[in-house]
């Protein structure tokens, strides 16, 4: 119940922000803030217990939704959805915080977004039914589609488009597949069922099985993004206000990577084995050609959203080296980027409220008159090329490692790609902060209010956090990654449904709808 | 005879099908149209549907020719006023007609005798196809008058004049 | 015709009887309001009767009709659509000069048409319930006669039409000419006893087929479409592109199942085709318009072909996916409509895109409301519309229909575009004042109470969609 709780406070949330935006435009801000930290605080609790039970899998609930389908409200919680939540609540407060200044236009509405976009993400992060899984898949874009085509920069329209639509395409492409694999395992064991649970192992020939997958493929190499779907994701992070690019870049793009995880490795173990050396190729590619076009961009925005490109890379190699110790990488390069390259666009954002410009070429030696925040970018720009003491060397390090064992030339050119990543990050500091002024009257440039120190603040204590004692978060992730690989992924103690009727076993949602275990 | 009678009749209908495709002038081609008409109305003779041949006549031949004829007359066709057809329309149109043409004469052409289970003597007859309306088809020709009423709502409404509006 | 025969057929003497209480109304003194209570309360009233069938009623009225479950479930869908239909003309009507009245009539004649298609099984009562419709469709189309393109839609409409029932009796009468019956029944138990159809039957159902899709408006036989949609005043498009389209697909539906012709490949082949081209030229014309009716008007074509894709999936399967997104479709279409009717003024209907710039900030509720609807049409999750596509790309990939899916998933990117530009439109910030003569307050209230109504069974169907799935299981 308490994951259901946590949807439905963000759904409510924003329904109520929405509506309070007509009377008073401080009122939807709180709601937000309000509504995310109650979740935050759950999810923090939840990974404050203790898991004393050999399942990996921490809390569930199965509800009836539409059972002529075979589709159930089917939420679960492990290590790996758990720490993706609590990042989610985790930036979803700091892209409240950040667009309290800089959000004027319509705030009851744009609350409404933000909030129904994190409901999203928190249902993919939590679904165990594939319908459901594409549901909230959906459920987050139109929101997103707003949040940049309504607050957005000059060229919000054409970027907005573009997202939508690339995402729906290769979403449509994903909904093929999952009715293509209810059918296939409906017709082999007579139980139609969009059920995570029972469609592992689902067994089919090799052709029907790559077909399958490729489908799966399509939603989730968009979405991270991999090189040459990746063509939205510069426009999107750039025409985004900060709060919509912080949440693109810190979480939509972690679904991505999630799907991987969840999806593609459990479902399909025998095909992407078989795919792995593409995927990895294609991963390296990312990352040397993110971090090359990263360095070539005038935009400070763009910039920072081609070094998502190539840190995505990272995601798939980690992925397809099928190593424990590269999932954990990856696992870790999903939070740390998260906040990394967050912290980075909110730094963007904070640059583009005080000059109004993005363009690095009209910026430079703002480390006098900005002294606070240049300290903070560095921390950051540091982080983005992997400085050891910060959580991103841990991601790529843990990454490397394991990808190693599975490919030597792909690791090695990988490790090249972080030298590029020491170019454009020091590129940054370089352009913007130091060297000789080009602005005339940066006097005028105001450094960091309390309200933005209070910000990046835990952004920071985080990042060297997760740097220096990164234990918690592997552990917490350990059991899901393992059972993942080991192919021994099991439902969670529960009665097993044989009828496809469903009518008989309905599990009331008051008894057997939570076991804390 | 009836065979020599149908080949004689037949030949009319095409004869004169052809000639209002033909003519000139559309006054014409009308007057020939109700040659095709009653020609068609002798074939429904032959086959023992008076009834048929009886409404045929008065409705296409009487009213519906009249209205042509009327119509052409209030428009006063020519050749000048004739809109202009481009050439590729003419054959589009040609083509149509003769794929339609083929087909129907194909699919005619491989047909031995067409089943006629019901046919019972008389079945064209006045009396038959009134016991038939009003016993078995009672509820279509109900429906019919249906039908009638809403033509009929709908061409008063749309035929009558916009001054009269305010004293009704 | 005996006392249950009439039982079964009081929805329809309902209808006929509220179309000459209606007659006898104007006669007295004519009176928008009251004409407008009469059809409002009668239609509800005959919903309200046909809620005391049961599902599993089974009526045979030999030899032309058959009131089963599905009959009835589409009735009733006709009879709800025509009521949002009479509620959202209110308001439309009642700002323009001409003269309302016999509009109503019209409408309800329109209704009864339908309402016998659906539930004849017999070549006779199909054609006459398709001709009352059509009929009354004609001067429906003109009825805005001082607007020079309602003439012309009229007309348009009224030419193809006949042209089309010219070619629905011709494939009658060869088809009758090999079998010898009118009767679907005994047209499928014809074609069980021989091999192969012969050809002039084959010939026969082809122009069958071609009727049919001048009336569902599938390419090539979608020219009259948008010219239709743009020049019949709004309501009339929506009772157009609902109750004429979807009682046609409920009677190919019963046809088809009669005489089984999901068997025979040619005619699947020929559906099949007809749905490809559809999708591809509905979207991709779609794409360059601006004109709000011929969008949805393109868009509507491009729906029929996704449609056929769950009608070429035969079985209960595809029947009940071809149910569920009629129904779905109805909901939004009228959606769409009616927020078109009431935005309009009395000298034109709110038909550009540009009148609907900013429209979010001006009425947001509105806004919102017509974004479901073309969230819905898009088949965006939350919305009825997200769970009828999931239902026919199921009822597709169960009967392994794969270039079909392929195309209808191809279609609703291409779609897509064309949708969230009317959104974008309609979220942008460039505010544009305009004012309108405000009508009595309680017009509005009616409509935007209609769109409200609509726009929850939207997300109702869209998030729950339970209660309506096994509503049609049962009548299938």
């Amino acid at each position: 119940m308490i994951l259901m709780i946590l949807i439905l406070v963000l759904l409510f949330g924003g329904i109520a922000a929405g509506f309070s935006g007509r009377m008073n435009t401080m009122l939807p801000r709180w709601i937000s803030v309000g509504a995310i930290a109650i979740n935050l605080f759950i999810s923090l609790w939840m990974a404050a217990q203790p898991n004393t039970n050999s399942s990996p899998w921490l809390l569930q609930l199965k509800l009836n939704w539409i059972p002529s389908f075979g589709i159930s409200f089917h939420l679960a919680l492990d290590g790996i959805s758990l720490l993706m939540i609590i990042l989610t609540f985790f930036l979803g407060i700091i892209a409240v915080a950040i667009s309290w200044n800089e959000i004027h236009f319509r705030v009851g509405f744009f609350h409404f977004n933000l909030l129904w976009v994190l409901a999203g993400i928190t249902g993919v992060f939590l679904t165990m039914d594939l319908f459901l899984f594409y549901f909230f898949w959906e459920v987050m874009l139109i929101p997103m589609y707003f949040l940049i085509g309504i607050w957005g920069h000059e060229n919000r329209q054409y970027a907005a488009y573009k997202f939508f639509i690339f995402t729906q395409a290769s979403g449509l492409l994903m909904l093929m597949s999952i009715i293509a694999l209810y059918f296939v395992h409906g017709q082999a064991t007579d139980q139609y069922t969009f059920n995570y649970f029972d469609l592992l192992g689902t067994s089919m020939n090799k052709q029907t099985a790559q077909w399958i997958m490729l489908g799966f493929l399509a939603a989730f190499v968009v979405k991270l993004p991999v090189i040459p779907f990746h063509t939205w994701l510069p426009d999107a992070h750039t025409e985004a206000p900060t709060a919509g690019s912080l949440i693109l870049a810190g979480l939509l793009l972690k679904t991505g990577a999630y799907g991987l995880i969840r999806f593609i490795l459990p479902l399909f173990p025998e095909q992407s084995a078989a795919i792995a050396p593409v995927a990895m190729a294609l991963g390296v590619t990312g990352i040397v050609y993110g971090a090359v076009q990263a360095y070539g961009q005038t935009d400070l925005k763009r910039l920072i959203a081609y070094s998502s490109v190539s840190h995505m890379g990272f995601v798939m190699l980690g992925v397809f080296a099928l190593t424990e110790i590269a999932l954990q990488g990856v696992v870790m390069q999903m939070i740390t980027h998260g906040i990394s390259t967050g912290a980075l666009f909110i730094i963007a954002g904070l640059l583009y409220e005080r000059i109004r410009t993005r363009d690095v070429t009209q910026m430079g030696g703002f480390w006098k008159s900005i002294p606070v925040a240049s300290v903070i970018t560095l921390i950051f720009a540091m982080a983005s090329l992997g400085l050891p003491g910060l959580g991103n060397f841990v991601a790529e390090f843990l990454t490397l490692i394991g990808s190693w064992s599975a490919n030597k030339t792909m690791t090695l050119i990988a490790t090249i790609g972080i030298v590029f990543a020491t170019a454009y990050s020091l590129r940054i500091m370089q352009k913007v902060f130091l060297g000789k002024s080009r602005l005339e009257h940066h006097q005028s440039l105001a450094d960091l209010t309390a309200r933005e120190r209070l910000i990046l603040l835990p952004l920071v204590i985080v990042i060297i956090l997760l740097g220096v004692h990164p234990q918690p978060a592997i552990d917490l992730a350990k059991d899901g990654l393992q059972k993942t690989l080991n192919r021994e992924f099991q439902a969670p103690k529960e009665p097993k449904i044989i009828n496809p009727n469903y009518q008989t076993l309905t599990v009331p949602a008051t008894e057997k709808g939570v076991h804390h275990e | 005879m009836t065979l020599n009678l149908f080949y004689f009749l037949s030949f009319l209908a095409v004869l004169s099908a052809l000639m209002v495709v033909f003519s000139k002038n559309p006054v014409y081609s009308v007057l020939y149209l109700i040659i095709t008409f009653f020609t068609i109305a002798g074939h429904y003779i032959l086959l023992d549907a008076q009834f048929l041949a009886v409404v045929h006549v008065i409705v296409y031949a009487g009213a519906i020719m009249v209205l042509f004829l009327y119509v052409i007359m209030l428009l006063n066709l020519n050749r000048e006023s004739e809109p202009h057809k481009s050439n590729i329309l003419k054959f589009a149109a040609v083509i149509c007609a003769g794929l339609l043409l083929v087909v129907l004469v194909g699919s005619l052409k491989g047909t031995e005798a067409i089943v006629q289970q019901s046919g019972k003597a008389g079945i064209g007859y006045v009396k038959t196809l009134g016991e038939v309306m009003f016993k078995e088809f009672l509820l279509p020709f109900e429906i019919t008058s249906i039908l009638l009423l809403a033509a009929m709502v709908g061409a008063v409404m749309l035929g009558k004049s916009e001054k009269t509006n305010d004293t009704i | 015709m005996n006392r249950s025969d009439l039982y079964s057929l009081t929805p329809l003497l309902i209808l006929s009887s509220a179309a000459i209480l209606n007659f006898f109304s104007i006669s007295i003194k004519r009176n928008h309001k009251v004409i407008f209570a009469i059809t409002v309360l009668s239609l509800i009233g005959d919903f309200i009767f046909l809620t005391s069938y049961s599902l599993y009623h089974q009526q045979h009225i030999d030899p032309l009709l058959v009131v089963d479950g599905f009959g009835i479930f589409n009735i009733g869908l006709i009879l709800l659509t025509t009521l949002v239909v009479a509620l959202m003309s209110y308001a439309y009507f009642e700002q323009r000069e001409e003269r309302k009245e016999e509009y109503y009539i019209l409408l309800i004649l329109a209704a009864l048409g339908a309402c016998i298609m659906v539930i004849s099984k017999h070549f006779v009562s199909f054609f006459l319930g398709l001709e009352v419709l059509s009929v009354s469709l004609y001067s429906l189309i003109a009825y805005l006669r001082t607007r020079e393109r309602s003439d012309e839609a009229g007309i348009k409409y009224l030419i193809l039409a006949a042209f089309s029932s010219a070619f629905l009796l011709f494939g009658m009468s060869l088809i009758y000419a090999t079998t010898g019956k009118m009767d679907f029944g005994g047209i499928g138990y014809y074609l069980t006893t021989t091999q192969d159809i012969p050809l002039i039957m084959m010939a026969g159902l082809g122009m069958l087929i071609v009727g049919a899709g001048f009336k569902l408006g599938v390419v090539p036989f979608h020219m009259w479409t948008p010219d239709v949609y743009e020049g019949a005043p709004t309501p009339v498009t929506a009772f157009i592109a609902t109750v004429s389209k979807g009682g046609m697909i409920a009677l190919l539906v019963r046809f088809f199942n009669a005489i089984n012709g999901y068997q025979y490949e040619s005619f699947t082949n020929l559906f099949t085709v007809l749905s490809i081209a559809s999708m591809f030229v509905g979207n991709i014309l779609a794409l360059r318009q601006t004109n709000l009716k011929r969008i949805l008007a393109y868009s509507s074509i491009s729906h029929i072909g996704y449609l056929l894709v769950a009608f070429l999936s035969g079985g209960s399967m595809g029947a009940q996916a071809t149910t569920f997104y009629l129904v779905a479709y109805f909901i939004t279409t009228l959606g769409a409509f009616g927020i078109i009717a009431t935005l309009s003024d009395q000298h034109r209907d709110a038909e550009l895109i540009d009148d609907y710039r900013g429209l979010l900030w001006r009425r947001p509720l509105t806004a919102v409301a017509f974004s479901a609807m073309l969230l819905s049409l898009a088949g965006i999750p939350l919305t009825a519309g997200f769970i009828a596509k999931f239902y026919v790309i199921t009822a597709g990939i169960g009967t392994q229909h794969w270039l079909l899916v392929f195309c209808l998933v191809v279609n609703s990117v291409i779609g897509l575009y064309y949708y969230i530009k009317i959104i974008a439109v309609m979220f942008d910030q460039k505010l544009q004042i305009k004012s309108a003569k405000e009508l009595h307050p309680l017009v509005y209230v009616i409509s935007s109470v209609t769109i409200a109504v609509l726009a929850v069974f939207l997300f109702w169907l869209g998030v729950s969609p339970e209660g309506m799935l096994s509503l049609i299981d049962d009548v299938i």
